[in-house]
């Protein structure tokens, strides 16, 4: 008899399985699908900046404008893609749980780190493109940058997972998540300072922590960039750590209802 | 060794949940002895089966396999977005693979005999193409006990007369636990069987047994 392999074995085999099978629908699905996947956050930053500069706006707290669209885009980003990905991770690997060792976290949790993997790309492809045309890439916080960008990641994956288990239950919200990251992406200062907005309001837009994360990652760019006041990195990981943590808890108590026939 | 404890199932309707098909299945199946379960349409035999290869889940009650038991055989999934050989390739990592992938990826091509479709797109496989990469999918791996539900391979003469054989092998070789509504194809592979009947099952150390109960239910 073939000896057992004990739980944290099948569960490294299905992450390496599950990984290569993601990346490869990620960057081949569609004709040149990897190409789409550098081109949309360029796009966005070649638009955004396009018309700053058309409205001769140089400069975002004492940044420099491009470097300001192109950290918080590149951020915004790191965010949606593995919030939307883990909200659809269980439909899109249905198939896979024939084979009992595929548990739908694990579904979940493979899309989120191939995403962050695919970002990390397309960032270090964007930020040597933007060396090249002269701009100060270099950050002088390295570590508030990827402290920022994991807490953003995190935020992805929580929003991910409770997306995920509600939309099992109620189908209706898969609508209302995606339609959600539209009004997320203007009021999270991805195109649009927060500094401009007048108390109260700009109290009530930081209660997004997506917003903090953004300022975060900036402030963590350039030493000089005036963020907008009240960002926490406490407040942008407590929001993460308690949405995955909702998540966890709607995982352990659907799971059967995600995979049930 | 498989032990079923104390098993429920429903499932949900479109009204809410429906009727209780499995009500409290208890049973130890011992190692090397194949089963065939027996029982009327509907009687929860297929339900038993996903459980116990764990596709399904039981709503209450638990199932502990103390050996490698496989998934219904020819009915593994297969991604359409990839090719035969990339399938082959993900289904041995799932199951730890990595090492001797190779010669189970060959094992799957040689066996199926797609020849050049293995390198197409699952998407683009006729029903017979797609059961045939599924059966050689399930030979691939070498598991204690086997699960099958009704199907032995599907496919042109040929290859199911390549599959009868290897079916029997494999039966031979390792356990099985088997769904059949065929007289002959249960009394020639199994000598235990299961008879399923208004949510409890009957174990029965002999198939013959097991038919005889099942007929005297339905003659009634």
């Amino acid at each position: 008899m073939a000896k057992p392999r004990n739980p944290f074995e099948v569960t490294f085999a299905v992450w390496n399985a599950l990984f290569l099978r993601e990346a490869l629908r990620r960057l081949f699905d569609m004709r040149a699908a990897w190409l789409w996947l550098l081109l949309e956050p360029v796009l966005h930053i070649a638009f955004i900046a396009y018309v700053f500069k058309a409205i001769r706006m140089r400069t975002v707290g004492g940044m420099d404008i491009a470097m300001w669209i192109i950290v918080g885009l590149l951020c915004f980003f790191l965010f949606r893609r593995t919030g939307i990905q883990v909200m659809r991770a269980v439909d899109g690997n249905k198939s896979m749980f024939t084979y009992r060792q595929v548990k739908p976290f694990d579904a979940a949790i493979v899309r989120a780190g191939l995403e962050a993997f695919l970002m990390s790309i397309v960032a270090i492809v964007i930020l040597s493109a933007a060396t090249l045309m002269g701009y100060t890439t270099l950050p002088d916080d390295p570590l508030l940058v990827l402290t920022a960008a994991f807490g953003l990641w995190l935020c992805g994956l929580g929003f991910g997972l409770v997306a995920s288990v509600s939309m099992r239950l109620v189908p209706e919200l898969e609508h209302i998540f995606t339609i959600l990251m539209t009004p997320l992406y203007l009021i999270s200062s991805v195109m649009f300072p927060l500094t401009a907005v007048a108390e109260p309001y700009r109290s009530w837009l930081l209660l997004n922590p997506i917003a903090h994360g953004l300022e975060l990652a900036r402030a963590g760019f350039s030493d000089y960039y005036h963020a907008v006041p009240g960002v926490s990195l406490s407040y942008l990981y407590t929001f993460a750590t308690v949405l995955i943590l909702l998540g966890l808890l709607l995982y352990r108590r659907f799971h059967l209802r995600l995979v049930m026939k | 060794m498989i032990v079923v404890d104390n098993v429920h199932k429903r499932y949900h309707t479109g009204h809410g949940p429906g009727p209780w098909v499995l009500r409290g299945v208890s049973l130890t199946i011992p190692p090397h002895v194949n089963v065939g379960l027996i029982g009327a349409n509907g009687a929860g035999k297929s339900t038993l089966l996903r459980i116990i290869g764990g596709e399904d889940q039981p709503n209450k009650g638990r199932v502990e396999r103390r050996c490698r038991v496989s998934w219904p055989m020819g009915q593994g999934g297969l991604e359409s977005s990839l090719t035969g050989r990339q399938n082959a390739k993900l289904v041995c990592r799932v199951h730890g693979h990595q090492a001797d992938l190779t010669d189970r990826v060959a094992f799957v091509r040689d066996f199926s005999e797609l020849g050049e479709y293995f390198d197409q797109p699952v998407r683009t496989y006729s029903s017979g193409m797609r059961s045939r990469l599924q059966f050689a999918l399930s030979l691939a791996f070498d598991f204690d006990v086997y699960i099958s539900d009704e199907v032995t391979a599907a496919g042109d003469a040929a290859f199911r007369k390549k599959a009868a054989e290897a079916f029997k092998a494999m039966a031979n070789r390792a356990g099985l636990i088997m769904v059949s509504h065929d007289e002959g194809t249960l009394k020639q592979f199994c000598q235990a069987g299961i008879w399923i009947h208004e949510g409890k099952a009957h174990w029965f150390d002999d198939i013959d047994d097991a038919l005889k109960a099942y007929k005297e239910s339905i003659s009634k």
